[in-house]
């Protein structure tokens, strides 16, 4: 009854269900992303063993997040959640220079799959107020964001710099999005929110709850 | 005679596939072969009033046992049923404790589960794994060896799926760990030390004539051990551990079971702040649950001190626990244990067990031989644990308080854990689980609001609105895929609920469930997973959801709903389910549940209400059990008599029909014809389904098995009770199946296999008693000998002791009525000390 009756309200009210997964490399800071965006504040995280996935509505639309770990030796798991999956949330640590080519690789490995062919690809240049290559011990230290920008001394990667790197213009049929973030802050993140939901395709597949 | 026998079923076993394949009328030809290849085996002997010769008793009193073995046949003679009556009233003069009557007692020797000089080790290996922030899963340390296999797949499963998001979490996998050469070799080698000791053994008492004053015929090697009706208790030191009475295994070696925990320990100091670490314990013994509160312990030891040191500790303790007291039980006694909710059923086993303990203790010490036949052993340093006596003795052995649990403890850092152990257990019961739980998981939502299934015939046997517990259980009769899902619960409920689906459909008899069990399992083995044709597993990620063509049933725990996959096999069209669409065109519409079946041909609908009530009524666990293995064991001898209403012939029974002229045939009993079409309407599906899965085949071979270790061949106890208890029999017809059982059920086994077919829950002896009621007076004497040797039965006598008033009333009258038609002398006999007391009292009176 109650699931009828939310339905019908969903469609007077045009909300929507998408289904997103978010992926990237370990530390990324996926996780701290999707509690960010589900509980609204910074969330000591600790590594995800597996996956974590929640519910987040914002303007009308309930987003199914996927949260998936991201050690070397779990990244082959990654395509048993590709299926209906609508919108691909790719996390980078912007300030992890050394590893960005890891990430074009497993990203492109990704998308290239056929099971992700009609997925939106969001990315997050993640991180975007630490300096290189330390991001890792500071936010394991507790530090806030504001804190961590005033360490900085070389900057993290600029949206530009890590549409480059990824080498997204190389995609052909994609619509794809780069946003810069920080996770702790929150910043970024809702205007990736916002592209997803504007840019999905007309019918969602239903997600079965 | 054992290892001819062993061969034949097997032999028939393929006979019998083959006439299947055949077609139905060849396979009547086959059929009589079968029987009488086995028949032959069977005791037809004793007919001609011999003894069969294997029986040969070193008990103290040969004599009168051979005497009453001789006697009985010949039933209508008078001094015969005399004979018979005065061994049996003299027996019951003697105390419950003292029983010495051959048929009170098991005529096998008493041993222990796990002997104490058994080499064998409760746990095999602990292991130590964590979660490395840039690796994933590793494991850290293995104790005493390396575990074959692959290290990174265990560690794997020893982190489970959001293991971060939970401090602590618990999870049970199985490992399929085949005995490699080696391994081979030394099980060899420590055969025959075992074989040199004994021979040692015998040696020394062959020299030492008067040792212990007992001289005792040893076992000489496994072939003899059955036929080996030793009374002797004293007969110490007995490491027999090499052979068994029972099929054991089934398939294979045994499982490995394994029991993990994981801890998710916060730490600001650490890179990424927490620690994950997970230690498991590796057993091959099915009550792994056990070992809980040790792995507490030492995982929290381990984070102190991650040495593999940490590890040898918890590896020694477990390894030091003591089960030797724990009596080890024949087949049939596992079965009336199992079903009985009795906590002193076989306490005497216990009592003998320690018995045996303190006498060799006394040896030990003194040096001096021990004579159980002149000083029956003390029982001051037994008592009941947790009684009065025993909290004020503090003695050193103990019986336990219920006979379902031996206890005993283990001493970990100098504290001491107690434990339970499962006195029988059955196969396929592994761990710690609740049939209750599962049961109202899923009953609960349908019966707020039931939402109908996807038809698939197989699963869906009362159409749409069958009940998800059969569902769930014809999707393991028919080996089907079947996924237990549950999103944000700890590891350890989701896998409880798989062993407990296991338990579900085996019921105790049928095999092949926990083999293909995987109580939790992530996506990391789901490549292998999929390459199990029909698997029961446990996850927590929600993904498997979303991959429909991974699975058939789907058990969403939190929400309790199950649900057919939209990409499940049809069901194929089998040839058994053409012949009976033929034979019953008036049910062949009705087939497959595909109407919406209002009436109940299986009687699934009954049998759930009746355990719902059950479950209300807080009967408790090992009553719902019993239910489910009454189930189960139904649904098996459907499955016979379908076998042989459409194919001619049914590998599922095995045995003679000699007798089946006494006692009207063989297998279930229906009240009339109708009933069985019926039944037989609502089941071909899921028999036909049933009928190419392991469980089908291995229940085939084990009934062969158990068939060749049974007593009583060729006698269908069970067809002629349930014809007491279901079906209009005419004086005539029951006279013969009273005397049938009368003349048939003697010994220790008889009797057990008798009461296995009249268990406590279906009112017990309550339609043997009616015997006691017949008009015809030979049958009333008969019942009431019979009844007499049931109640001096080390089991029998629970049994006995709740028959009604009324009926123990009678059966003391008919008693008396035999006496005095034979001497006063007799009449003295019969008319004293009785075993139920208060009656006898309430007659004199």
């Amino acid at each position: 009854m109650g699931g009828q009756l939310s339905k019908m309200m969903g469609k007077i009210f045009g909300s929507k269900e998408m289904r997103l997964l978010m992926l990237g490399l370990d530390a990324a800071g996926k996780t701290t992303i999707l509690y960010k965006l589900k509980l609204g504040q910074d969330v000591t995280t600790i590594p995800t063993v597996g996956f974590n996935v929640e519910t987040v509505t914002y303007k009308n639309v309930k987003f199914n997040v996927w949260d998936v770990g991201g050690q070397d030796k779990i990244r082959p798991l990654w395509r048993h959640y590709f299926s209906g999956t609508q919108g691909l949330i790719f996390v980078i640590d912007s300030s992890d220079r050394q590893r960005i080519e890891e990430a074009r690789q497993e990203l492109h490995r990704i998308i290239n799959d056929r099971e992700m062919k009609d997925s939106l690809l969001l990315v997050f240049a993640n991180k975007q107020d630490v300096k290189d290559g330390m991001s890792y011990y500071y936010t394991s230290a507790g530090l806030t964001c504001a804190e961590l920008r005033s360490l900085t001394i070389v900057k993290a990667m600029k949206p530009q710099e890590v549409t480059e790197a990824l080498q997204l213009s190389k995609l052909k049929d994609k619509i794809w999005y780069v946003v810069p973030s920080c996770a702790t802050t929150g910043e970024g993140l809702l205007e990736g929110l916002a592209w997803l939901s504007n840019n999905v395709k007309a019918p969602p597949a239903p997600v079965k709850k | 005679m054992a290892s001819t026998q062993t061969a034949r079923p097997y032999l028939t076993r393929t006979n019998t596939n083959q006439s299947f394949a055949n077609g139905s009328s060849s396979g009547l030809g086959v059929g009589g072969n079968q029987r009488t290849s086995l028949s032959s085996s069977s005791r037809s002997n004793s007919a001609s009033g011999v003894s069969p010769p294997s029986r040969s008793f070193h008990s103290p009193q040969p004599a009168t046992i051979e005497a009453d073995r001789m006697s009985h046949p010949s039933s209508n003679s008078k001094t015969s049923s005399l004979a018979s009556h005065t061994v049996v009233s003299e027996d019951s003069s003697l105390s419950i404790l003292a029983r010495s009557h051959p048929m009170s007692k098991s005529p096998r020797k008493l041993r222990s589960q796990y002997p104490r000089e058994s080499s064998e080790n409760h746990v095999e290996y602990i292991l130590v794994a964590s979660f490395d922030i840039d690796r994933g899963p590793v494991m850290e340390h293995q104790f005493p060896v390396a575990i074959t296999g692959d290290e990174h797949m265990l560690a794997e499963l020893m982190l489970p799926d959001q293991a971060h998001a939970r401090n602590q979490d618990w999870t049970i996998f199985f490992l399929h760990k085949d005995q490699n050469q080696e391994e081979e070799e030394q099980e060899q080698k420590q055969k025959e030390a075992r074989r040199r000791r004994r021979k040692r053994r015998r040696d020394r008492q062959a020299g030492i004539s008067n040792d212990g004053g007992n001289p005792t015929d040893d076992e000489i090697d496994s072939q003899e051990d059955d036929d080996d009706r030793d009374e002797d208790e004293n007969d110490d030191r007995d490491d027999e551990d090499s052979t068994d009475d029972e099929p054991e295994g089934g398939e294979g070696p045994p499982l490995i079971y394994v029991l993990n925990l994981v801890y998710t320990k916060h730490d600001k100091t650490v890179k990424r702040g927490a620690v994950v670490k997970a230690m498991a314990i590796c057993t091959r013994h099915p009550f792994l649950h056990i070992y809980k509160p040790l792995l507490l312990l030492a995982l929290e030891e381990y984070f102190k001190s991650p040495v593999p040191e940490t590890l040898s500790m918890l590896y020694d303790a477990v390894n030091e626990m003591d089960l030797s007291l724990m009596p080890k039980l024949s087949l049939l006694e596992k079965y009336l244990l199992q079903s009985s909710d009795n906590k002193d059923l076989f306490v005497e086993k216990f009592e003998r067990m320690v018995q045996k303990r303190i006498a060799e203790d006394g040896a030990d010490s003194v040096a001096a031989p021990f004579d159980a036949s002149k000083s029956p052993p003390k029982l001051q340093g037994i008592s009941r644990a947790g009684t009065k006596a025993y909290l004020e003795n503090q003695t050193a052995y103990s019986v336990p308080r219920d006979t379902h649990e031996f206890e005993s403890k283990i001493m970990y850092k100098g504290i001491p854990i107690p434990v339970k152990i499962p006195t029988a257990i059955m196969p396929e019961t592994v761990g710690d689980f609740s049939l209750v739980k599962l049961i109202q998981n899923f009953s609960d939502p349908h019966a707020k609001s039931m939402q109908p299934f996807a038809l698939h015939p197989h699963l869906t046997t009362n159409g749409p609105g069958t009940h998800p517990i059969v569902v769930l259980t014809n999707a393991l009769l028919t080996q089907k895929r079947i996924i237990f899902l549950g999103h944000n619960m700890p590891s350890g409920d989701v896998a409880e609920a798989v062993l407990a689906a296991c338990a579900l459909a085996s019921g105790g008899l049928l095999r092949g469930f926990t083999r293909f069990a995987f109580p939790y399992t992530d996506l990391t083995k789901i490549d292998d997973l999929l390459k199990v044709p029909g698997f029961i597993a446990g996850v927590t990620n929600p993904t498997f959801e979303m991959h429909p063509e991974w699975w058939d049933l789907l058990c969403d725990l939190p929400s309790g709903r199950m649900k057919i996959s939209s990409k499940i096999e049809q069901a194929p069209v089998t040839e058994g389910l053409v012949y009976f669409q033929q034979q019953n065109p008036t049910y062949a519409s009705q087939l497959g549940g595909s109407s919406s079946t209002a009436t109940d041909l299986t009687g699934d609908v009954v049998f759930m209400n009746d355990i719902l009530k059950s479950i209300a009524a807080r009967h408790g666990e090992r009553v719902i059990r019993a239910k489910w293995r009454d189930w189960v064991l139904r649904f098996t001898r459907i499955a016979a008599a379908f076998e042989e209403s459409v194919y001619g012939v049914s590998a599922l029974h095995v045995g003679g029909d000699e007798h089946e002229q006494i006692t009207g045939g063989h297998g279930f009993v229906w009240a009339d014809d109708t009933a069985k079409q019926k039944e037989l309407a609502g089941n071909v599906y899921r028999i036909e389904g049933w009928r190419n899965t392991r469980s089908y085949y291995s229940f085939i071979q084990d009934l062969a098995q158990i068939y060749t270790l049974r007593p009583l061949k060729g006698l269908d106890l069970h067809h002629m009770h349930d014809r007491l208890r279901t079906q209009r029999l005419t004086a005539a017809q029951s006279r013969d199946v009273y005397l049938s059982f009368a003349k048939w059920v003697w010994s220790y086994d008889e009797i057990c296999l008798l009461l296995t077919v009249a268990p406590e829950s279906h009112a017990g002896l309550f339609y043997l008693a009616l015997g006691l009621f017949h008009k015809d007076r030979d049958v009333r004497v008969k019942t009431a000998e019979l009844l007499g040797r049931v109640a001096e039965h080390e089991a029998g006598q629970h049994w006995w002791k709740s028959l009604s008033r009324y009926q123990k009333l009678a059966f003391h009258r008919i008693r008396r009525e035999g006496a005095d038609v034979t001497t006063t002398d007799a009449k003295r006999n019969a008319g004293s000390g009785k075993e139920g007391e208060p009656v006898v009292d309430v007659r004199r009176s």
